[in-house]
């Protein structure tokens, strides 16, 4: 997902060369108000300028259609402004016959500019599909590799120590005091956990990149969420002062809780695993125009520019950093939910120091109001606590 | 009435069913293993367990299907084991009759915590006492009272209905269908804001901290659960 929406972000050149291929009628419409756009310059010229500049004016609209559109309409510029320079401005004017050579000339000189141009930019613009669809292809490689290189860190790491420790308890547990015992245990049910989150991060990451993340929208609390996700990642925030704040007036939105918990949660895992003990974590929200902002704020005493730069590249190209415990599929994860529902996630210095990451969720309509008791009056229903 | 509580483990595999046989049996619980969804079944009827146990992945019938024909004839309380983690799977079991929902991988600990609170609310569901105790609340749902910190407070009849609702069902996830229905009734099934209003003001009047509840717990995306008395899960 994030891959395709990196893609889809082609240089403004491209996008020139890319948008007109498909144009359709707007292009023939283009043709027709260039022509006419000519023809009223060419009117206001006539009598003080000599009429090969008002050919000139004529080519000029060949080219730009030519450019901005395809090989069509470039053609019907190229006859509507030789028909309207004939019938118009060439003597004698309101006939469509030629009687001096040099125009025959001109004409031939605009069909044959309109053609060349269309054909240009049509080799271009198709160049530019190719270079494009080289890059999704690369990039797909790329996210395999790193995806590959992930797993095999991610998960030998993990399999290593499961694997000493218990075969260190199957094979000499009566060496060992029942306190040695406990502790290798302990860390093999630790490293399986790990192990296992990793697992669905990574499946997680697949499932989001290959579009079979189906989202399930419904109307949610985002401090239910909150709470959720507080709850969740609880353990790991154990040894971190967190702040909640909540304004009591949020609006409701309407996203898949599940999957707004996980980036949620995330971004929470990401700052209990790259700020010191004892630093307070943040967690606010606010209604920011037609959206909601959810933000995690650390204080861990802020990194350099060059730092917020660098998590922000990996926050974008998602699994490519992998060295700190698959920290990189978290936040891309995070990204990659939010831009499903149609929102964003990013990063910034906060001015207190430290760090920042935000993601925004669409606000849609306000729902309708809940609805009265139904039967409201069926007795038992005191309006005064005390009977 | 068993002197020890006996578990059905309904799980295909080998592994697993050992693991949970020693650590069960060092807790002190009788333990009955079916490999198969369809001896599971037989075995919920013959040796009538106090909580089942169900896998979803089993090799001849789904684990849901396991539920729905145990709930055909006993309320027993049924803890699902799935390695799946989607909402809608958990749905799904919930609308078949389980009680709880344990995702591969989990520690012992937290099963241990989740079958204690099945078999407590095994034995609470005889008794008919209507008055909730919460941290900091009492809720009388029979007189419709309701105090914070010794100091009567008030509640809206919905906020009342809403509640009832969820204490039909303590310790129990409540999914949003079935919460809407019961208390607005089967048209608004769909109209899952009107729960996310009526809970936040359910857990302002309530909770301690409404921004962590310990008693009305958000089950993402499913539904939520009421923990009531002095000893909330995990």
């Amino acid at each position: 997902m994030d891959v395709r929406q990196a893609l889809t972000a082609q240089s403004s050149v491209q996008r020139i060369f890319t948008a007109g291929g498909n144009s359709g009628l707007i292009g023939y419409a283009w043709a027709i108000g260039a022509t006419l756009t000519s023809t009223l310059v060419g009117f206001a010229m006539r009598g003080r300028f000599d009429l090969v500049n008002i050919a000139m004016v004529y080519l000029l609209a060949v080219v730009l259609v030519a450019l901005h559109h395809a090989r069509g309409p470039a053609i019907l510029t190229s006859v509507l402004c030789i028909t309207a320079f004939d019938v118009l401005f060439v003597p004698p004017a309101g006939t469509f016959t030629v009687d001096d050579l040099q125009y025959v000339f001109t004409f031939a000189i605009m069909l044959t500019v309109g053609l060349v141009i269309s054909h240009l930019v049509a080799g271009v613009r198709r160049q530019a599909r190719e270079q494009a669809a080289l890059e999704v292809a690369a990039e797909t490689e790329r996210i395999r590799s790193a995806l590959l290189a992930s797993i095999s860190h991610d998960l030998r790491t993990p399999l290593a120590v499961m694997a000493g420790a218990s075969s260190t308890l199957a094979e000499a547990a009566d060496k060992l005091s029942s306190s040695e015992r406990q502790a290798l245990a302990q860390s093999i049910f630790e490293q399986s956990r790990d192990m296992a989150e990793r697992v669905t991060k990574v499946l997680q990451m697949t499932r989001l990149e290959t579009g079979e993340i189906r989202i399930d929208r419904d109307w949610t609390s985002i401090a239910e969420v909150a709470s959720s996700a507080l709850d969740r990642t609880s353990e790991r925030l154990a040894s971190h002062r967190v702040i909640v704040e909540l304004p009591n007036d949020l609006p409701l939105v309407r996203v898949d809780a599940a999957l707004v918990e996980q980036a949620l949660a995330n971004l929470l895992e990401n700052a209990a695993k790259h700020t010191p003990a004892g630093t307070v974590v943040r967690l606010c929200a606010r209604q920011r125009a037609h959206e909601l902002v959810v933000s995690v704020v650390d204080h861990s005493g802020g990194p350099s520019e060059v730092d917020v730069e660098r998590i922000f590249q990996k926050f974008a190209h998602g699994p490519i950093e992998t060295t700190a415990g698959g920290v990189g599929l978290g936040l891309a994860i995070c990204r990659a939910i939010v831009r499903l529902h149609g929102g964003d996630a990013w990063a910034e210095c906060v001015p207190s120091g430290g760090m920042a990451f935000r993601f925004s969720l669409p606000i849609e309509r306000a729902p309708p109001a809940a609805a009265e008791v139904p039967g409201a009056d069926d007795a038992l229903t005191p309006d005064h606590p005390d009977r | 009435m068993h002197s020890r509580p006996t578990i059905l483990i309904v799980e295909d595999e080998p592994e697993i069913r050992r693991f949970l046989r020693l650590s069960l049996g060092a807790e002190g619980y009788r333990v009955v293993e079916s490999s198969t969804g369809r001896r599971g079944a037989i075995d919920a009827g013959t040796h009538k367990p106090d909580v089942a146990i169900v896998d979803l992945g089993l090799p001849d019938i789904d684990g849901v299907q396991v539920v729905r024909q145990i709930r055909d004839w006993s309320p027993m309380p049924i803890i699902i084991l799935s390695a799946r983690s989607q909402e809608r799977t958990k749905i799904e079991a919930f609308a078949a009759g389980a009680d709880d929902y344990v995702t591969k991988p989990f520690g012992m600990g937290e099963l241990l915590a989740r079958i204690s609170v099945a078999l407590r609310h095994a034995v609470r569901s005889g008794t008919a006492d209507n008055v909730l105790r919460l941290a900091n609340a009492t809720v009388d749902l029979d007189k419709r009272t309701a105090s914070r910190d010794g100091q009567p407070i008030h509640l809206t009849p919905l906020e009342f209905r809403l509640l009832a609702a969820l204490a039909r069902h303590v310790d129990k996830v409540v999914m949003h269908r079935q919460l809407l229905a019961e208390v607005w009734g089967p048209t608004h099934e769909g109209d899952t804001h009107y729960l996310r209003i009526y809970m936040k003001q359910l857990r302002d009047k309530l909770e301690a901290n409404p921004v962590r509840p310990k008693h009305l717990i958000t089950e993402t995306g499913v539904g939520y659960r009421l923990v009531a008395g002095d000893s909330p899960r995990e």
